[in-house]
């Protein structure tokens, strides 16, 4: 029986390393986001989060076709929003649906969504540091759900390979930068868009 | 044993592993140059801070928020410490106007960017007098030899060597925030070798070729700061 022991604890560690190396490692991207220092919009707006951004996962694949990464960044998405949105704007109201929106009474209805995810690793690109791009489709509608405005917007993180740091934390630092960019160029390109812009100026002055 | 004997004078006394390990540390030294070259007049007042910012626009590399951090804490310690505010702080505070893509490049920025009152006001809060754009990557090459390592029952252990030059370059650009223009770069050049001799346990002789590169230009920063008036 003691002899058996250090054998069967062998086989497990063995048979442990050999499941965790076959398995997807899932990465729960984590962050938090400053609040923009821009004056807001005098603007009522309605924000519906759908459950495509809610619950967004990326996953990314290694080189034999094999599940590598489940990047879930919905919820740091959200987080993002919620701290941009009450800055850029007087009044925020967050709703679940379109009808919901429509009966707020409000300005604008506000509709983020990811329409593409790329990750690029360091072992895939032999460039020293990990890649995050996101494209964004912005939806921009009237109180009464009719179409203002529908844009691209593009976000890039990255950050250099480091001894010591793990994929998982790599990942999540570059895709924290390319939230981070996202903020700052939603923040600061909204009034600019060009159906945004002929829109805020249709708008009586004061409203 | 007779690999390290080779280099050895005939009729030598000295042992062997302290003759290449007394080599290895003369070797593992840093050589730094640091150029100091200055557009106008400098002076900090007792209420005034500095911030140091990373630049992070180039596609192949990006100054790292370590060395950023090091060149600040170094200036914010010691006899003539200037009060350095943190990155991260500052970048925060100050969202979404000193990210990647919305930070200004160049002074003729400056300008319109104090033009934002939420942005004059953050920074008349935090005192800011110079904003220092530090730029710049180490690069490690000409890695040679190997290391193996084994382990058994009886114990285990590590044989090899190997070696590697790593060479920092940084430029820290100072902008006066009372005149929106740039008074002076401070441009550091570090470079050193590193050893990893493997005798059983491996023995790291490593040149600290980026905090050398840090303390250089931070105390450089300091005297400048200070400077002319």
């Amino acid at each position: 029986m003691n002899q058996a022991t250090p054998a069967r604890a062998l086989s497990i560690t063995a048979l442990f390393l050999l499941m965790t190396a076959c398995g997807v490692n899932e990465v729960v991207i984590e962050g938090s986001y400053p609040t923009p220092n821009v004056r807001p919009l005098a603007l009522n707006v309605a924000v519906i989060y759908e459950e495509a951004l809610r619950d967004f996962n990326y996953i990314e694949y290694s080189e034999t076709g094999a599940e590598e990464f489940d990047i879930q960044s919905g919820s740091s998405h959200i987080g993002l929003f919620d701290a941009v949105l009450p800055a850029m704007f007087e009044r925020v109201t967050f709703v679940d649906s379109m009808d919901e929106a429509r009966r707020a009474g409000v300005d604008a209805i506000f509709v983020p969504g990811i329409e593409e995810f790329q990750l690029a690793l360091p072992q895939k690109t032999k460039l020293d540091v990990y890649e995050v791009w996101v494209k964004y489709n912005m939806r921009l509608l009237s109180g009464e759900g009719d179409y203002i405005a529908d844009w691209v917007l593009t976000a890039y993180g990255k950050t250099p390979q480091e001894t010591f740091r793990s994929d998982e934390d790599a990942i999540n630092d570059a895709a924290i930068v390319a939230l981070r960019d996202l903020g700052s160029s939603f923040t600061l390109s909204f009034p600019e868009v060009p159906e945004v812009r002929d829109w805020l100026a249709s708008r009586p002055a004061g409203t | 044993m007779r690999f390290h004997a080779a280099f050895l004078p005939s009729g030598s006394s000295v042992p062997a592993g302290l003759l290449l390990l007394g080599s290895f540390m003369l070797g593992a030294c840093t050589s730094t140059t640091v150029d100091e070259f200055r557009q106008g007049a400098t002076g900090i007042e007792s209420g005034e801070s500095i911030v140091i910012l990373g630049r992070r626009q180039a596609s192949d590399y990006e100054t790292g928020s370590d060395f950023v951090n090091c060149v600040g804490d170094r200036m914010n310690r010691g006899d003539n410490r200037i009060n350095v505010v943190p990155e991260q702080e500052f970048v925060d505070a100050l969202f979404p106007w000193f990210e990647p893509r919305t930070a200004p490049l160049r002074t003729g920025d400056l300008e319109r960017l104090m033009a934002e009152e939420l942005v004059a006001d953050k920074i008349e809060d935090y005192g800011i007098r110079y904003i220092v754009w530090v730029d710049g990557f180490t690069e490690t090459s000409g890695r040679t030899g190997s290391i193996s390592c084994a382990i058994g029952p009886g114990g285990g252990g590590c044989f090899g060597f190997g070696s590697w030059e790593d060479d920092s370059n940084f430029d820290a650009r100072v902008w006066d925030m009372d005149t929106l223009s740039s008074v002076g770069t401070i441009s550091t050049d570090a470079t050193g070798q590193s050893y990893l001799p493997a005798v059983v346990i491996p023995i790291p002789l490593i040149a600290r070729v980026e905090a050398n590169a840090c303390s250089s230009l931070a105390d450089q920063l300091k005297q400048f700061v200070r400077g002319s008036t």
